[in-house]
């Protein structure tokens, strides 16, 4: 009786004690000295394939949403001859090709004579420093941020560590996630390991490594997993700080797998940058799932966010989401069915729609060119279900004019470079 | 002994529920303090506030220093507000002593406070650069700054501790304002924010080893983001023994005589400098030997990027004649590498 007295006297001074550590281990600067040495496991792990890139030539400044400041060419050379095997359908960008490309258009009498905008806006000065990338595949494909081209270079070239550095030509790119594909001539590369999104959890490290700083080993900024799913369930928000020193780079978990590439991201598409970057809101692309696009990627294909063309009446609260307005060249408009104002958007793809922001976000998360399948209701009777080939989300002044009049919590197209 | 053993678990259940939820947190029922902690109440009376003269209003006239000797030796960034006969120090106890100026050392941006001692309550708890630098300012080491940042502790109040990450050591080239920042040598990179009046404050290990001088908040040039910066505790050695230790220092290397390479670039006039295209080679140079063609783009020297035809001027005065670099080209599709000895300039 005695025995199991003391027994559980000590099981319950152990439950005590074991409350009062686990309350002082909870509060202490401490943990951050246990934290270190995963820090620097996650580190040795993820640089093998965080590589560098270097650009050379193209505009030299890009600054705010109304395009390059210095928009001149620097003087350019000769162009060296093309190999034969290209696995780029786009040819460099040169002054020389500009102006035969321009020459073509003319020709074709083709649309498309917006000038050229560059790719990523934000109010700070594109400057020549390194960026970053990620080894996408061992045969020699390097993700990079857009951020990264944003110059238009004529030139890129990839650091491997331990590798040297090789050529790369430019492939396609995917506008609604700031990523983009280049290829390197090189075989065996180390590849990383991509966490599962669906596994990662709100409030677990996350480390942003970038090459732009260190020449041996990469640059590390730390934080918290801060949401996931973010600008339609392409990017994770972290806190760690993500700036152009660190764009392009992995962000990574303590065991070293890569939970997305630190890119220059915003809701709006315009503007990612200068008021983001420092304020603890970065956004990692989650590469995990989309293995589908980077193929397409591969192929030169330049994927950008869908556009389905409607405007919905921020003051119909749902069921359904009801339509505003129809711009004339939107994909809804020119549908078998026209779609027109007053009309009540049911359902996409099958799922039943609750409101507008719902339907913009069905529609959202999906890429120009993809196909949706709506049903609609007008005057109490529901259209023939139809299949609507999304557009590519167009970016112009007059766009910009009507965002202002969208509600505060609907997304704005994505901007569109002209290409 | 059911209701005995029955009462021991609810008494057990409270005992985890109390672990689990905890009550408010209390300062006074927390100990023992955590090694941190310890570290950082340790480090703090060998951090003073420095005083000096304003004038500019975007200019702040004030800073922070570290002690560094028990003679009372007090290193800090070297600013315009240290002027002479104006400047004052503000140890941990509030007291308030005129600071004598040493001179300062041109190239890390750094000078030397001097205190009289006998002044001082007690002793000086000095700080000095760690003698075993195994693993010290690595990448991915967590750190703890400590400055007077804007100001905010006055007389006898703590200056601010704040938390961070080694970034990463880079020679990353600097700009402060419009001016580019002359500063040759590694910097540790950090997340811990140099704001202004934690300039000249200590970058520390969480062990407590001294890593760094807090830099102003800098912008760098390959970036255009401000990036916080430390210079490293052990390049400041050879100053603080000459000073404080009299041990003399060893000259200094005098600048390179001009070297020659034979490349020709294809480079314009004005501002902005393109990519370091070749356009010729001059015949019998070293860079014939080598082999460099036309149309070639070099884009290394050793270690340094070549962005711009200015870049490579830049870097080449780096080197002396008759050293060898290796020099990193792109041709067409290839990236090559080769050994290019630099020669002397060739008499005109």
């Amino acid at each position: 009786m005695n025995c199991l007295r003391e027994a559980c006297l000590v099981a319950l001074c152990a439950a005590f004690g074991a409350g009062v550590v686990t309350a002082q281990r909870g509060v202490s600067p401490d943990e951050f000295l246990d934290l270190e040495p995963v820090l620097q496991a996650a580190l040795r792990r993820a640089a093998p394939f965080t590589v560098a890139i270097e650009t050379f030539g193209g505009t030299r400044q890009v600054q705010g949403k109304d395009g390059p400041m210095d928009g001149e060419m620097p003087p350019q050379p000769r162009q060296a001859p093309k190999p034969k095997p290209e696995p780029v359908p786009k040819p460099e960008p040169g002054p020389d090709e500009d102006k035969k490309d321009d020459e073509k258009k003319e020709d074709d009498k083709k649309e498309d004579k917006k000038p050229k905008k560059p790719l990523v806006a934000g109010g700070f000065k594109q400057t020549l420093g390194k960026t970053t990338g990620i080894v996408l595949t061992a045969d020699g494909w390097i993700l990079v941020s857009r951020f990264a081209l944003a110059l238009e270079p004529t030139t890129i070239l990839v650091t491997v560590p331990g590798r040297g550095t090789f050529h790369a030509q430019r492939a396609g790119e995917d506008t609604s996630r700031g990523i983009a594909l280049v290829k390197i001539e090189a075989q065996d590369l180390p590849v990383p390991e991509f966490a599962d999104p669906e596994e990662v959890k709100v409030g677990q490290w996350a480390f942003a490594l970038g090459r732009t700083f260190a020449n041996d080993e990469p640059t590390v900024h730390f934080g918290i997993v801060s949401a996931k799913n973010r600008l339609f369930g392409r990017t994770l928000q972290i806190d760690a700080y993500t700036s152009p020193a660190n764009y392009g780079g992995p962000v990574v978990d303590v065991r070293g797998r890569v939970l997305g590439m630190a890119v220059p991201l915003s809701p709006s598409g315009r503007n990612a940058g200068v008021e983001w970057y420092d304020s603890g809101i970065g956004f990692a692309t989650t590469i995990h799932g989309i293995e589908p696009l980077l193929t397409r990627m591969q192929a030169g294909e330049v994927l950008q966010r869908a556009w389905l063309g409607v405007q919905f009446s921020p003051s119909h609260l749902g069921p359904g989401a009801k339509i505003a307005g129809t711009p004339k060249d939107g994909p809804a408009a020119n549908a078998q069915t026209p779609l027109r104002k007053g009309d009540i958007i049911v359902a996409v793809d099958g799922v039943e729609v609750k409101n507008g922001p719902h339907c913009l976000m069905l529609v959202s998360s999906k890429l120009g060119g993809d196909k949706v399948t709506l049903r609609v209701r007008r005057d109490d009777a529901e259209l023939p279900e139809q299949e609507i080939t999304l557009a590519n989300a167009p970016w112009s002044e007059q766009q910009h004019a009507k965002d202002a009049d969208l509600p505060a919590s609907f997304p704005l197209p994505e901007k569109n470079d002209g290409r | 002994m059911h209701q005995l053993l029955s009462v021991l678990c609810c008494l057990g259940s409270l005992a985890a529920q109390t672990r689990d939820y905890g009550k408010a947190y209390s300062f006074a029922e927390r100990k023992p303090v955590s090694k941190v902690e310890k570290v950082i109440d340790g480090l703090l009376p060998s951090i003073v506030k420095v005083h000096g003269a304003s004038g500019v209003r975007t200019i702040q006239a004030y800073g922070t220093g570290i002690i560094v000797s028990k003679q009372g030796h007090i290193l800090t960034l070297d600013q315009v507000m240290i002027q002479k006969d104006r400047t004052r120090v503000v140890l941990h106890d509030g007291s308030v002593h005129q600071a004598q100026l040493l001179p300062e050392d041109p190239a890390l941006g750094v000078r030397l406070l001097k205190i009289d001692p006998s002044e001082v309550d007690g002793e000086l708890r000095a700080v000095w650069p760690p003698a075993d630098t195994e693993g010290l300012g690595h990448t991915g080491q967590f750190v703890v700054s400590l400055g007077n940042c804007f100001r905010l502790a006055e007389f006898s109040e703590k200056v601010s501790a704040t938390f961070g990450v080694v970034v990463g050591r880079a020679d990353t080239a600097l700009r402060y304002r419009m001016s580019d920042v002359k500063y040759d040598g590694e910097l540790i990179l950090t997340d811990a924010c140099n704001n202004p009046g934690h300039y000249g404050g200590g970058l520390f290990t969480l062990d407590g080893r001294w890593l760094g001088l807090n830099m102003r908040l800098l912008d760098s040039t390959e970036t255009n983001t401000m990036v916080s910066a430390a210079i490293p505790s052990t390049d400041l050695l050879p100053y603080l023994d000459e000073y404080i230790n009299g041990k003399p220092r060893q000259e200094e290397a005098k600048a390179n005589p001009p070297v020659w390479t034979g490349i020709v670039l294809f480079d314009s006039a004005g501002q902005r400098s393109p990519p370091a295209y070749v356009e010729r080679i001059v015949k019998e140079s070293p860079a014939a030997k080598l082999g460099l063609r036309p149309d070639d783009l070099i884009v290394r020297i050793d270690d340094y990027s070549i962005r711009t035809c200015r870049e490579f001027r830049d870097i080449l005065t780096k080197y002396a004649p008759g050293q060898t670099v290796t020099l990193t080209y792109k041709r067409g599709t290839k990236v090559q590498q080769g050994a290019l000895t630099l020669a002397a300039e060739p008499a005109k």
